[in-house]
């Protein structure tokens, strides 16, 4: 964290900057903001989720995404992002307002423009488009076929707890806070916000480029996940509401495989990972020949640059059960297994019983020398002096790791076991690499599943694969998020 | 008594440093093992034994082949294409970009950081990127793998990290020198951060050297396949081009090595930035 006034880092729990003496407020009026960010993220899924339900079909649903008027949803959502982006810039009473006009909107289409009905595609010259017929919601509810879908309430709920989220934020500013004024935060002489934009002109010509891009590349896709609500077939998605995420949960086996696939291989390599690399950062702390070291981390670095594919390539080659095969023949040869013939050895990676194993010793391999530089670094930050401390008080070897080093290292592994979980759902190249048909069972993680299920022939289901894709990226995120909370109460600083 | 103290030490020295060297000679032949053994039948003209460890016929045919065979040698320039493109760019953009984020007093500039590190949080996932790509008509053609690379947030806060660790005084100093903004950055954060720029433009190097991911979903044109893509077909899918004469064994173990080849020269020389990259980011992120 750093000090608002002068950047400095800060100490861990410092009440006031040591260089500048600004007083730190973190826990200052930002903490109940995420209240109303969390309602407008609740109402924005809401948004998606079917507002009438068939209760026969789950596949006619409507909401947002098959008004008449389309362009209401995009309203909807400028108004939500409006709100939380005057949250975060600290203008909540300004998002009230907001908020207020994402339920009006919300109304208006639920209550005067008409939905779409799906009635099939039509030829027309210029390819196929989807033919609708116009719906209203009144008509629908005396139906008897329908019912209010879980997305009204949800939309409801989102909306009530914005609001009673910027009260509380609200009601806050009448507590006073004796914090520093404003104006004494900054080094620069106090300006207007105009002259202070005009100044810095040139700062926004130069974030252009990168803004640009993650606007295509990161924040367009973002856009792209309503698809998970649509049928998707190569063409002309149209609105079935949560049917994929129905599918997802109780029809298909290959998807929970491949969610506990990915828990299951993710977590058990980065454990193993970790373990590896606090054992060898420990042993070869304690070598004193320095030529030696350096030659050691610059080995042990190295295959971390191999792409995975090299990595895989490499130990197909030496995995092979034939004669070319090092691992096998060594086997026959050494150990009399396989009757002495290395081509009926073990097919280390065709053969769902060792592919996992063979999986872990592989990545250990590629990323344990890695793994230690961290560990590395906070090592040669331990004080000599505790050591001879320790040494004096007739510590050996053993009891000095025991004692000083890993309580010194503690910090470093949290930190370092953190930042990996936040990656777990990322699971994918390695994988990818290794995997093939006789051990998708064992091997197929979300992201492969999502790759083979488009790409891997057959008709692409868009729709389908961005379901999966959103809830892998909807745990990611949640986890990224409770990792950062986590690492904020270790080390005092967030991971993001 | 200090005799004793000495005697003690003296034995202590002998037996757990011996260990541990020979544990860590230990490792190191494990991870050198696997390389030595494809270099070694890269170089034989021989079907490869399993427990050879010099190569019996030598011959260099196998690297001839990667070299000279169209198929092969095209994936090859089009890997070194994407590197040094799309380094340069990411460099641009992360360079750039990490300067503004360290304008700590330029309205929205907290806009602009919450929008990158969200980033980290979220994203759209495999299918919408694919189908922006598709919207993009980038589909087949190197955009697709060079531009989503290149805006990497997470060596964009590298950089602003790095940046962070300049002075303040030098800033002001330059400010009240009458310099402009434009002028401090590159009269003295670019000067200043020539380590910083190796590190990350090393990362970038190896990203894009490496990828394989981004060509296998976006590119589906057999012509601007990468090298990685080829060796994987070539040694997994055991898909071997014609090459005359020379046993396709050696032909997989060199296309390897050459896929290896240009960081395991460079790496020993640049090793430091690698690691001081990752210490940064870990340590001050």
């Amino acid at each position: 964290m750093q000090c608002k006034s002068c950047n400095t880092e800060l100490p861990k729990h410092a009440k006031v900057c040591p260089k500048c003496g600004t007083k730190v407020s973190d826990k200052g009026p930002q903490n109940l903001k995420v209240i109303a960010i969390a309602g407008a993220v609740i109402a924005f899924i809401g948004g998606l989720l079917p507002f009438v339900q068939n209760t026969g079909d789950i596949e006619i649903a409507y909401s947002f995404m098959n008004i008449q008027m389309s362009f209401f949803w995009y309203l909807y959502m400028i108004a939500l992002v409006a709100t939380i982006l005057l949250c975060v810039a600290k203008r909540e009473k300004l998002s009230i307002i907001t908020t207020a006009i994402a339920g009006v909107i919300f109304a208006v289409s639920m209550f005067v423009s008409p939905f779409l009905e799906y009635a099939g595609r039509q030829q027309v010259k210029g390819g196929v488009i989807n033919k609708y017929n116009n719906v209203m919601l009144g008509n629908l509810l005396s139906n008897g076929e329908y019912t209010l879908g879980l997305g009204f309430f949800v939309v409801i709920i989102g909306l009530v707890v914005a609001v009673i989220g910027v009260f509380f934020d609200i009601l806050k500013y009448f507590k006073k806070e004796i914090n520093v004024d404003a104006k004494y935060m900054t080094n620069s002489i106090n300006k207007s916000v105009w002259s202070m934009i005009y100044y810095y002109r040139w700062f926004y010509v130069m974030f252009l480029p990168a803004f640009i891009f993650v606007l295509i590349f990161n924040y367009w896709p973002m856009l792209g996940l309503r698809y998970a609500f649509t049928s998707y077939k190569i063409t002309n998605p149209y609105y079935i509401g949560i049917t994929h995420f129905y599918e997802m949960a109780t029809a298909d086996i290959y998807f929970w495989t491949a969610f506990k696939n990915t828990l299951y291989l993710s977590i058990i390599k980065l454990i193993l990972n970790t373990g590896a690399a606090v054992i060898i950062s420990l042993l070869l702390h304690e070598i004193s020949n320095i030529i030696f070291k350096k030659t050691v981390q610059t080995i042990i670095y190295l295959p971390h640059f191999m792409s995975w594919v090299v990595t895989a390539s490499l130990f197909r080659l030496i995995l092979a059960p034939s004669t070319s095969g090092m691992v096998n023949t060594f086997l026959a040869e050494v150990f009399g297994m396989f009757g002495g013939n290395p081509s009926n050895g073990i097919f280390f990676l065709g053969d769902p019983r060792y592919w996992v194993g063979s999986y872990f010793v592989i990545n250990v391999w590629k990323d344990t020398g890695w793994g230690t530089i961290l560990f590395l670094a906070t090592l040669s930050g331990i004080s000599p002096e505790l050591y001879e401390a320790a040494e004096i008080d007739g510590a050996n070897r053993f009891n000095k790791m025991r004692f000083i080093t890993l309580p010194a290292l503690t910090n470093t592994i949290i930190t370092v076991f953190i930042l990996n979980l936040a990656k777990v759902m990322n699971l994918f190249e390695s994988v990818f690499v290794l995997m093939n048909d006789a051990v998708y069972d064992v091997s197929n993680v979300l992201q492969t599943f999502v790759y083979y299920k488009t790409f891997g022939g057959g008709r692409p289901d868009y729709g389908y694969t961005t379901a999966v894709g959103l809830f892998r990226s909807v745990v990611s995120g949640l986890l990224v998020i409770i990792c950062n909370y986590a690492s904020k109460k270790v080390r005092g600083r967030g991971i993001v | 008594m200090s005799e004793i103290v000495v005697k003690k030490k003296k034995k202590k020295f002998k037996v757990f440093p011996l260990v541990n060297g020979l544990i860590f000679i230990l490792i190191s032949l494990i991870i050198l093992l696997p390389m030595w053994k494809v270099i070694v039948d890269s170089f034989d003209a021989r079907a490869g034994y399993g427990m050879l460890f010099w190569p019996q016929v030598v011959t260099v045919d196998g690297y001839k082949e990667v070299l000279t065979n169209a198929v092969l040698f095209k994936p090859f320039l089009i890997s070194v294409f994407v590197t040094a493109v799309g380094s340069l760019l990411g460099l641009t953009l992360s360079t750039l970009g990490a300067y503004v984020l360290i304008q700590y007093e330029m309205p929205g500039r907290n806009f602009f950081a919450n929008m990158l590190l969200f980033t980290m949080i979220f994203n759209g996932g495999m299918i919408p990127t694919y189908l922006v790509m598709k919207n993009l008509h980038l589909l087949n053609t190197l955009g697709s793998v060079i531009f989503p690379l290149a805006i990497n947030v997470y060596n964009l806060v590298l950089m602003r990290n790095f940046f962070e660790g300049i002075p303040g005084s030098l800033f002001e100093a330059a400010q009240i020198d009458g310099c402009s903004p434009m002028g401090i950055f590159f009269k003295i954060v670019l000067p200043l951060s020539k380590a910083a720029i190796a590190s990350i433009g090393l990362m970038f190097m190896v990203t894009f050297w490496n990828d394989y991911t981004n060509f296998k979903i976006y590119i589906n044109d057999n012509s601007l396949f990468n090298f990685q893509i080829k060796l994987r077909s070539l040694v997994m899918d055991n898909d071997i081009p014609d090459v005359g004469g020379v046993d396709p064994n050696t032909v997989k173990n060199a296309a390897t090595i050459v896929a290896i080849l240009p960081f395991m020269i460079m790496y020993p020389f640049l090793q430091d930035y690698f690691v001081q990259g990752v210490n940064v980011g870990a340590v001050k992120e």
